[in-house]
């Protein structure tokens, strides 16, 4: 079926339970299929625009409501929608990043933020994760000990990963927050996978920044995101423009240099609306969804040489397992080699693992019912099992 | 002549349609619907063709 000219109608989430990484938190609630579906149009949100003509300040629809409804949500006091969560990073190092300034880093952060600082000019100074993982308010201390010695100077930014995209793991950003303020290195969370999907309340973690992604994590069309900030950094973050033309010496008035004047709009910004009550509901939630991803742990651990690469128990449903000694095993034989999992999965209604893959892999079960935890469960093991690998009970 | 009504139900019939695209969703990939899921989808199911019924008027 087409939707366009050569544009497969798409019914992935229709036809499969996905467990596609990044996927998972962004599908649409019903609320923002049909908030598209009437706000689809380009500049359809700006048909109310008055003075002091700014996307935030629209109140029909309650563009202005939302953005404080979301500041007081993340515990922060002001807030942007953004084309995503780069965006924002590349707001926050915009403003805080000169040529030749280290800026921190982790060992796990998503190549976004490498080039948002590398965009300001910045250099990229990174905090080693542990053994497990996992990045520790002691290792930041001491890599900014670290750049101290080597700049002359305390980083000017911080980028911590509250669950980063390698493990899913989740990281102590309170306490990280507190090792970069005793510095006075203002400290950006990256709540990609986590605004959205579990409870994050900025002020209470002690930071300068929130960034979220609708598009990851709350159930919102692509790109979307937001970058909430504290009252302190608002006035440099979301500060006004200050030009004025030599010729016809126009101003323009409120428009904020960051934002490029007017953000996210249309279809967009309208999705992420119709889904926040939604998402605001569902984050109260996250321990049903932790009980759906054990049920598959479960089901995955119990093939034999399958190794759990995240923390465990698990803190986040974004999940990265080893299966070296079960699925690849299988690989070196099979006729369809390392294709042959994805393809069994994708018969048994089941996306989003890598074609290919059966060595390390990700997958996310966020969003699925547990009647689907248990499908998806059953699934691993029955394709184990057609395969020769042994189940312990 | 502008037909707000026509126009309200073709926005309530397409919602209609979203609403039982939902289900489709949370019971994939086999749609085997429990009791509470069939009562829902035919309640919806009988909306939308009073919803269609009132469109012919509408605009045929």
């Amino acid at each position: 079926m087409k939707c366009g000219s050569g544009i497969e109608a798409r019914q992935v989430n229709e036809l499969f339970i996905n467990i596609d990484p990044i996927q998972a938190g962004g599908r649409l609630t019903g609320d923002a299929i049909k908030a598209i579906i009437a706000y689809g149009d380009g500049y359809s949100v700006c048909d109310n625009c008055r003075k002091p003509n700014r996307l935030d300040c629209i109140s029909k629809p309650p563009i202005a409501e939302f953005h404080k409804d979301v500041a007081a949500w993340l515990g922060m006091d002001a807030a942007r929608m953004m084309p995503g969560a780069r965006r924002a990073f590349q707001a926050v190092a915009h403003t805080y990043v000169n040529k030749g300034d280290p800026v921190l880093l982790t060992s796990l952060s998503h190549y976004t933020e490498f080039l948002a600082v590398e965009e300001a000019g910045g250099i990229a100074c990174e905090i080693p994760a542990d053994a497990g993982h996992i990045v520790t308010p002691e290792a930041t201390a001491a890599k900014i000990d670290e750049v101290k010695k080597k700049f002359g100077k305390a980083p000017v930014l911080a980028f911590i990963d509250h669950v980063d995209y390698q493990y899913g793991n989740l990281h102590d950003v309170t306490a990280i927050a507190k090792a970069a303020h005793e510095n006075n290195v203002p400290v950006l969370c990256n709540g990609a996978y986590t605004v959205g999907i579990m409870p994050v309340d900025g002020k209470a973690m002690g930071v300068d920044f929130v960034v979220g992604s609708g598009h990851k994590s709350m159930a919102s069309p692509a790109p979307s995101g937001v970058l909430a900030v504290t009252e302190e950094r608002a006035k440099e973050v979301f500060r006004t423009t200050t030009i004025e033309g030599d010729v016809t010496k126009r101003k323009f008035g409120v428009k904020e240099p960051e934002m490029m004047g007017c953000t996210l709009m249309g279809a967009t910004l309208v999705g992420m609306m119709a889904s926040f009550p939604h998402v605001k509901e569902r984050v109260k939630h996250f321990d049903r969804e932790l009980k759906n991803n054990k049920i598959v742990m479960d089901a995955l651990l119990s093939i034999d040489g399958t190794k759990v690469l995240s923390e465990y128990p698990r803190k986040h449903t974004l999940t990265r397992v080893d299966t070296m000694n079960s699925f690849d095993k299988v690989a070196e034989t099979h006729k369809k080699k390392g294709f042959y999992l994805s393809s069994a999965l994708n018969d048994k209604g089941i996306f989003g693992l890598i074609p290919g893959a059966t060595r390390v892999w990700k997958f996310n079960t966020y969003g699925s019912t547990e009647k689907q935890a248990r499908y998806l469960a059953d699934a691993f093991v029955a394709v184990a099992q057609e395969n020769g690998m042994k189940i312990s009970v | 002549m502008l037909s707000k009504r026509a126009v309200d139900m073709v926005f309530q019939a397409t919602y209609t349609l979203t609403d039982i695209r939902m289900i489709l969703r949370e019971t994939a990939p086999t749609h085997e619907l429990d009791e509470k899921q069939k009562a829902e989808t035919a309640r919806l199911l009988e909306n939308l063709e009073r919803q269609v019924g009132s469109l012919k008027q509408e605009m045929l």
